[in-house]
Order: C-alpha cells, then sequence, then structure tokens
C-alpha cells in the first residue's frame, strides 16, 4: 500500500472509533430524551466531536473538519446553558451523525459527490440556527450564592454554567476543602474526585486561599451534592476533606424566563427518565428533583430482562409529550430530498469501513511472550542439530531422542498457545454492530412512522471480526423487514388488543462452538398459506409439493431466490435484495438461518453461526480417493454402515439411526467421483440447528487443524465447497459447506416429494 | 486528497530531482533531445500450447510456477482444472485450450486418476479482478522483446474463432508469436 493510502486507510480507522464513540453517546442522550442531559455525555459528545476535528483537518479532510467544527460549536453552547437539549436539537445532532459517516465513506472510496456536499452545507446552516434563544435572565443566580468575588473570578465559562444550573436545580452546594501532601497530593485528588462522582457533580477544582499544612497543599472542591448532607459526609469518611456548606440566598419571587422555560420539561413525567439510572446512583435518586413515577419504573422493568439489555425507544409517542414532539420527527427526516436520500441509502450499510481491530495489549504482551519462548525452543533445537553435526557418532543416543521428543511436544504447545492467541486477538463483542443497527432502527422507524423499541441483548458475545462485520448487512436486512412486514401500525396493534409500541429484539448467545443470533419481533408473523400461494404463483413449487409441506418447510420458502411478500415494493425492503441473499450471506460464513413464526405473535429469525472461521478443526475424509475436510464442529456422530443398511424412502436414501431416520447423500455421487462400493460406508452424522444429514464416504483419516482460505471470487459460487486448506506435505483439501450439503439434501428431498 | 504524507514528500530531496537540469546544461543545446525517434521495445512471455507460441505481456504475468499437485474441484465451470495453494493462497488453476479450440476437452490434470504433469509443463500465474489465477501451458519458451513496429492484427478467421482472446501476431524473423489477451482467455 502506498503512504498515502496507508494515512488514508489510519484516518478511516480512527475516524470510525470516533465516531463509534459519538455513536454510542448519542444514542445514550436519545434514550433519556426528555430528561436532562447528564453533563458528562454531552462533553464526551464534545470531545468526539472536537477530535474528529482535529483528524479531519491533519488529514485534509476539508468537509468533515467543517461539520464537526459546526456540531462541536453546538455542542458547545449545549454544554455551557446558552441551549437546551431538545428534539431539534438532537435530531440535528444525530443528522450530522449520519453526514459524518457519509462523508467518512466517501472519503474511504475518494471521492466526494456534489449532493452530499450540499447536504453538508445545509445541515451545517441548521445547526448554526439552532435554538439561538440563550436564556437571558436579568438576574445571575450566582449572585445569589454566598461566594467570594475573588473565587468567582477565576471560574470558566463552563464552570460558572454548571454552577448555575445547580443551583437552579436547588442542589445542595458544597465547597469540599482537602489537604493533601505535595508529593502524592495528584493521587490523593483522583481518589477523591472517585469518591465524590457518584454523590453528586464536582463543579470545579480550585487551589485553596488557605495554607495546606507545612509541606501541602489544600485544593477547594466545588461540589454539587446529589445526596444528603449526612450521608455526603459519612461516604467522606477517611479522607482528608471538609465539607463547607455554601449558602445560597432565597430567589427574588419575580419569575424568570430561563427558569420557565425549562421547568415543564423537568418536571414532566417522563418515561424515559427511568433508562438512566444504570449506574449505582440511582437508587438514591429519590432525592432528585425529578424522581421518576413508580408506574414508570414498573414498564420499564417489563422491558428490560436483563441487566445487560438496553432499551432504545425509537420513536416518543406519549400523548403527554410537548408540542414540538408530534411535529419534529417526522419533519427532519421527510423533507431530504430524493437524491441525498439515495446518498445515504449508499452509506447506510451498517458494515464498518476499516479492518482494524482493536486488541488489548495485554492480549498481544501474552502472544508475544509466547513468540519468546517459541525462539528458546528454537534454540534448543538448533543445539541439538549442530551436537548431531560435530559428533554424529555418539549423540544419537537414546537420551538424544527424548530430548528431541520433549523439545516437540514443548513446540506444539506454544503453537497452540499463540494459535489460541491470535484467534482470540481476532475476537470483537457483536455489540459493535448491535450499536450500529440500533441507530438504523431508529431511523427507518421514524421514516414509516412506527413506534418501535428495540431491544438489544448479549452485545457482550465474541465472534471473529470477519464474521461480525459479514454479518452486519444480513442483520440490518432482517430487521428492515420486521419494521416494514412484521410490526404493524400503533393503531393495528391497539385494535388487536396488543401494546401501542412493537417490540423487536435483537439478541446474541453463545451455544458451545457457536453463537446464536435472534432477531424477533412481536408483529403480524408471516401467513404461511400467502407464502404457499404465491410460491405456487412463481412456479418456485409445484402444486403437489405444496400438498406434501410443512408448515415449518413453507416458512422457509422465504428464503428462495426470487420471492418476496410485500405486495407493493416499498422503499425499505423492496430494494431487489431478499432473503436468499441474507441465507447465502449466512451459509458463507457456515452459518445457518431458521424462521419462527406465529400468525398474530410474531416472527423470529434465528442464526447459528461459528466462533471463528479462521482457524477450524477438520476431520479429514476420503472418497473416490480424493480428500476433503469436515469443520469438526458441525459434526456430531460417525456411524459405520453397510451397504445392506441403507433404506429408500421414495428413492431416497435414508438410514435408521436408533429409530429415527437420517436423510443420506453419498458424497461420491454428488460430486460426480467415479463411486467404488466398498464393503461398509462411514457415514458422517452432519447438523447445524436442527437439521441432520448423512454424508456417507470411503474412509476417515482422522482429525487436523486447517486454517481455511476462501476459494475468491472466481470460485465462490461452488456449491458444497466452503474453501480450501493446506495439509502438510503440499496436499490442497477442500473444506465440505455443512450447511450448504443440508440444504441441498433437503431441497432434494423437496424436489422428490 | 493532499495527504500529510504527500505534503510531507515534498519536503524531502530525492536524488532524481535535480539530475534532469544538469545533463541538459551538459548537453549544451536549445533543443530538447529527441526520445521518441527510437521504439521501446515491450517483453513478451512466450508459452507453447499444443505446439503453438502464444505470447503475453510479460508485465501481466506474477510468476511461473512448476505445476503442483493439483485438487479438482467438484461440480466446478468446466475450464477450471483444479485449484492449487501457492504461499498461503489458494489459487484456481485454469485451461484456455478449449476456449482457444486447441483441444474439445480440458485434459484430467487433477485427482487420483490423473498421470503426473509432463515434464515441462508450468502454471503462469496472472493477476485478474477476482484475485491470482493459473493458467495451465504446455511450457515456457523465452522472453521475447518486440517492437511495435513487430507486431500486426491477426488476420480474420485466426484464434479459433474466439477473436477476443487474440489481440495480434509478433513477428521475429521467421518466428511467430500468438498475442493473448489472457483476461479475456479466462472469462
Amino acid at each position: 500500500m502506498s503512504t498515502a493510502g496507508k494515512a488514508l486507510a489510519e484516518f478511516i480507522a480512527e475516524g470510525t472509533e470516533i465516531l463509534e464513540s459519538l455513536s454510542r453517546d448519542l444514542l445514550l442522550l436519545d434514550q433519556q430524551r426528555g430528561t436532562e442531559p447528564d453533563p458528562e455525555v454531552i462533553n464526551g459528545i464534545f470531545r468526539a466531536a472536537h477530535s474528529l476535528k482535529g483528524l479531519a483537518a491533519l488529514f485534509g479532510q476539508e468537509r468533515i473538519a467543517k461539520l464537526a467544527h459546526q456540531t462541536e460549536d453546538l455542542l458547545d453552547r449545549l454544554r455551557l446553558g446558552k441551549l437546551s437539549l431538545d428534539d431539534q436539537v438532537l435530531d440535528g445532532l444525530i443528522e450530522s451523525l449520519d453526514v459524518l459517516q457519509s462523508l467518512l465513506s466517501e472519503a474511504s472510496r475518494e471521492e466526494a459527490t456534489d449532493s452530499l456536499g450540499e447536504r453538508v452545507t445545509t445541515l451545517g446552516q441548521r445547526l448554526a440556527d439552532l435554538g439561538t434563544v440563550a436564556s437571558a435572565s436579568d438576574e445571575d443566580p450566582l449572585d445569589r450564592l454566598d461566594l467570594p468575588a475573588q473565587v468567582r473570578a477565576v471560574f470558566t465559562e463552563y464552570e460558572e454554567h454548571r454552577l448555575r444550573e445547580n443551583v437552579r436545580r436547588g442542589v445542595a452546594l458544597y465547597r469540599v476543602r482537602a489537604a493533601f501532601d505535595l508529593s502524592d497530593f495528584d493521587t490523593g485528588l483522583t481518589e477523591l474526585n472517585a469518591r465524590l462522582k457518584p454523590l453528586g457533580e464536582v463543579v470545579s477544582t480550585l487551589p485553596s486561599s488557605e495554607p495546606g499544612g507545612l509541606s501541602g497543599i489544600a485544593f477547594d472542591l466545588i461540589f454539587g451534592a446529589k445526596v444528603s448532607s449526612e450521608e455526603l459526609t459519612q461516604k467522606l469518611e477517611g479522607t482528608p476533606a471538609q465539607l463547607f456548606s455554601i449558602g445560597i440566598r432565597p430567589a427574588t419571587p419575580s419569575p424568570r424566563p430561563s427558569e420557565s422555560e425549562s421547568e415543564p420539561e423537568a418536571v414532566a413525567p417522563t418515561l424515559a427518565a427511568a433508562s438512566v439510572p444504570a449506574r449505582k446512583t440511582a437508587k438514591r435518586k429519590p432525592r432528585a428533583p425529578k424522581a421518576p413515577t413508580p408506574e414508570v419504573v414498573a414498564e420499564e422493568v417489563v422491558a428490560t430482562p436483563t441487566a445487560k439489555t438496553t432499551v432504545l425507544r425509537a420513536l416518543e409517542s406519549e400523548p403527554a409529550a410537548e408540542t414540538t414532539e408530534a411535529h419534529v420527527p417526522v419533519r427532519t427526516l421527510v423533507q431530504d430530498p430524493p437524491t441525498s436520500r439515495s446518498g445515504r441509502g449508499e452509506g447506510e450499510s451498517a458494515r464498518s469501513l476499516t479492518q482494524t481491530v482493536r486488541v488489548d495489549i495485554s492480549r498481544l504482551d501474552a502472544l508475544m511472550n509466547t513468540v519468546g519462548e517459541l525462539l528458546l525452543i528454537k534454540a534448543n533445537l538448533q543445539r541439538m542439530v549442530e551436537s548431531v553435526r560435530q559428533d554424529p557418532g555418539t549423540s544419537l543416543s537414546k537420551a538424544w531422542g527424548q530430548e528431541l521428543s520433549r523439545e516437540t511436544r514443548q513446540l506444539e504447545r506454544k503453537l497452540d498457545a499463540l494459535q489460541e492467541g491470535l484467534l482470540e486477538a481476532r475476537m470483537v463483542p457483536v455489540g459493535q454492530v448491535f450499536d450500529r443497527l440500533a441507530r438504523l432502527v431508529r431511523r427507518i422507524a421514524r421514516e414509516v412512522g412506527k413506534e418501535i423499541d428495540f431491544i438489544i441483548g448479549g452485545g457482550d458475545v465474541e465472534l471473529d471480526k470477519l464474521i461480525v462485520e459479514e454479518l452486519s448487512d444480513p442483520l440490518m436486512h432482517i430487521i428492515r423487514n420486521a419494521i416494514d412486514h412484521g410490526a404493524e401500525s400503533p393503531e393495528a396493534r391497539l385494535a388487536v388488543g396488543k401494546p401501542r409500541r412493537a417490540r423487536i429484539s435483537l439478541h446474541a448467545e453463545q451455544k458451545g462452538n457457536h453463537v446464536v443470533i435472534e432477531v424477533s419481533d412481536d408483529g403480524a408473523g408471516i401467513d404461511e398459506l400467502g407464502v404457499r400461494e404465491l410460491a405456487l404463483r412463481k412456479g418456485l413449487i409445484t402444486e403437489a409439493q405444496a400438498r406434501e409441506m410443512s408448515r415449518r418447510e413453507l416458512l422457509n420458502l422465504i428464503f428462495l431466490p426470487g420471492f418476496s411478500t410485500a405486495r407493493s415494493v416499498s422503499e425499505l425492503s423492496g430494494r431487489g435484495v431478499g432473503l436468499d441473499v441474507v441465507k447465502n450471506n449466512i451459509g458463507n460464513l457456515s452459518g445457518i438461518i431458521d424462521v419462527w413464526s406465529e400468525r398474530g405473535q410474531g416472527t423470529a429469525f434465528h442464526l447459528t453461526l461459528p466462533v471463528t472461521l479462521a482457524i477450524i478443526r477438520a476431520l479429514v475424509v476420503g472418497v473416490s480417493g480424493r480428500t476433503y475436510a469436515v469443520p469438526l464442529n458441525s459434526v456430531l456422530e460417525i456411524l459405520s454402515v453397510k451397504p445392506a443398511e441403507i433404506r429408500t424412502v421414495e428413492r431416497r436414501e435414508v438410514l435408521d439411526v436408533r429409530g429415527s431416520t437420517l436423510p443420506l447423500m453419498r458424497l461420491a455421487r454428488v460430486f460426480g467421483h467415479p463411486e467404488h462400493h466398498p464393503d461398509r460406508y462411514f457415514v458422517v452424522v452432519a447438523g447445524l440447528a436442527q437439521e441432520r444429514l448423512g454424508i456417507a464416504v470411503d474412509e476417515l483419516q482422522g482429525q487436523q487443524d486447517i486454517v481455511v482460505k476462501s476459494l475468491g471470487g472466481r470460485l465462490q459460487g461452488v456449491r458444497g465447497i466452503s474453501g480450501a486448506a493446506d495439509l502438510a506435505n503440499r496436499r490442497t483439501v477442500l473444506v465440505l459447506d455443512v450447511g450448504a450439503l443440508l440444504e441441498e439434501g433437503m431441497s432434494t428431498e423437496r424436489r422428490r416429494a | 486528497m493532499p495527504s500529510l504524507s504527500s505534503l510531507l514528500d515534498n519536503f524531502f530531496y530525492r536524488p532524481d530531482e535535480d539530475v534532469g537540469p544538469i545533463e541538459e546544461v551538459v548537453a549544451g543545446t536549445d533543443e530538447f533531445i529527441e526520445t521518441a525517434a527510437e521504439e521501446v521495445p515491450e517483453e513478451y512471455l512466450a508459452f507453447r500450447l499444443e505446439g503453438e507460441i502464444y505470447a503475453v505481456p510479460i508485465h501481466g504475468v506474477r510468476e511461473i510456477v512448476k505445476v503442483p499437485p493439483l485438487t479438482e474441484v467438484p461440480r466446478a465451470a468446466a475450464n477450471l482444472l483444479g485449484v492449487m495453494y501457492l504461499r498461503g493462497e489458494v489459487l484456481p488453476v485454469y485451461d484456455i485450450k478449449v476456449k482457444l479450440r486447441l483441444a474439445d476437452t480440458s485434459a484430467l490434470v487433477a485427482g487420483p486418476e490423473a498421470p503426473p504433469p509432463p515434464r515441462g509443463a508450468r502454471i503462469i500465474v496472472v493477476q485478474t479482478a477476482d484475485g491470482l489465477a493459473g493458467i495451465w501451458v504446455d511450457a515456457v519458451s523465452e522472453v521475447v522483446r518486440l517492437r511495435p513496429s513487430m507486431l500486426e492484427l491477426a488476420p480474420p478467421g485466426v484464434g479459433g474463432g474466439e477473436r477476443d482472446c487474440v489481440v495480434g501476431l509478433g513477428r521475429r524473423k521467421q518466428e511467430l508469436f500468438i498475442l493473448l489477451d489472457i483476461w479475456q482467455a479466462l472469462s
């Protein structure tokens, strides 16, 4: 790669990371819609925008730098309280995140389209015009504060604002004085800060005017407490801190505009308030002015079954919502000109733009250690070789042989450790993709005017980076289908007695060597009779086949190419990419997809995926003199079968295995190799999800760890083969794609039925 | 995009930058030196297919390897001979004789029934849009330098009916090279 290309790749990787953290924080703000935003979150977003600005400017990405700058400007005003966080501001921020994402993806392709440039300009204008209403209060609440003037003079603008905010909310303010020894005051101060943080907000840290002892230094921390003074005193026990209350004179009775403006927001019973308390402080929250109402809590509990689960409110819909809410959500997105919409559609992939993986340095250190040990073994082996060379006669003794075998065992162990470490380094949490999908859901839900709770769980399950990336598009497609076809409109839901808001959940779970990802909704479900009718009309199945098919088989017809149940091709799902492509993509990852649906109850898709693709343990089998590898994670058992035991059901070969019937496939026949007729076959029983298939081969050659290489662009279409691997002594074997073979076994069954 | 590295690049001294002007001064003429007068020959790799000599521009060839044991791919396209391993990459090996109408069917060269490959046979590895690919040739003969004046268009009817693959003929004294568009032959 050229140096310029490398620099660009670096920029894209870092930019993506920044945008990801930005998006996480924005999501948090979005969930807390309607409540007083956490200043820490806003600060986090502000910092992210700021670093993106600097980074983009450094790499000459002017459009990104400009938009990041405008976003930062807006956030700065927000941070300083010159602007309150209403829906328009939040929508503006989210849109600017979208645009930044598209800009980054254009930058990665080294292009710059005019339509996006235009969007940047109009958005920048909008951001600049947003909420210019600065709260011009006639009386500064800081004047009511019992603080010496020289202390007030050193506050920064931001600190002043936070202080004002605390006074306005009537929070008890303290001056926490702490003296530390000069030698370790930094650690002492950090510790004190860490203690105070859960109890309230540290507005400012100032060096104290009081002397801090002989070799000491004292600080004054201006602190707005969320807890009672008794609790605060108790929590601060054991620290050098002393508490002084800062008196506040009562406010003048004349109502100030700033207060009347923000009051209803704070007092209104807002649902999202309850999603804040992920932290421990939540339990002490009742003291805060805006306690969540009990009913709200109850509802939240229903929606969040586990601690790991997060709920995203895709569209606020409370009847009591402020008047602005009613028109804002629709406005921002529908007004976009169609050109920019198509441009966005392109950048809308939830795929990440970069190939980089963040690796914990301790993992790399462990790898480094292993390499060091390998070098030691190499040195030992070299020494042994040397000794043989110098004295060929005596060295080939028994002791020498033992030493050699010991060294090889060591080598083997270390190589195993190295391999394991490398695999681990490739693992990333699926949550990376889930977060990106959450944003898309929010937007799509708005576009189609549906009210959706998007529930994410199991985001910390780890998968190979490659799989996670390849997963994003199929998942997005399934979720779109769920929003578009599954979830009903609020009115329709109320009519059938369901809660107004539809639920779509995305959940990952590790099951042994596999990860199962479930996308489910509580929507209308799939009408299998409609599926059947459509499949018949399109000639995908015959009348006779349709009669024979079970409900499950009928449902699985939706994965056939050329199938689409949407009557009108909608903008969302009618992109010519169907579930067949989803199925193919999952198949390329050696995964399998299954669908469950109950009319009126909802639909669930299960994606079963291997944890890693890079190195797998495989069973090496022989058939007609050829060698193939079968991934061991899909092998359930191996049977030895005499030809006489093979029976046929409707001319299809089956085996009777402990009372149940197992479809059988002769690999030689399927692959068109000359068939031998051995006395006994070995049958590899392969299974993924609940499908089972027996694959008959001539011989078993053992197990081996293999590195699977993809067959590359030109050969990707070969059915039944997922890649190739190099066995020792330059033998290349093909790796069977068990998912595809299962599929084929099932479809021949269907065809013959 | 003026990236950081290209900006930095401008700062650094490159030995070839200041040589040009000096040479001009030494030459001591006001006119520019004519360089276009001489034809620039291009190098071609010549190889043998069923007794005929074919040639492809050498810059398109990544390497030439002896025929390794090939692994046949069941149910793949007819012109795919098999796959081979080359330094950690799996690449497909193709037959182009059928496409050029030099043979009716692709030879059986992979799998347990295949005879050992002829001594001279080689695989030419080329870069294609879909990654590396190998091409079976009966023998590699030489690298020839052909000037533009030595090239001619292929006469009608040559190229085994697949006119697209044969882009012209190269003539060096009595020798004839059939110039091949290798990517076209693979499609």
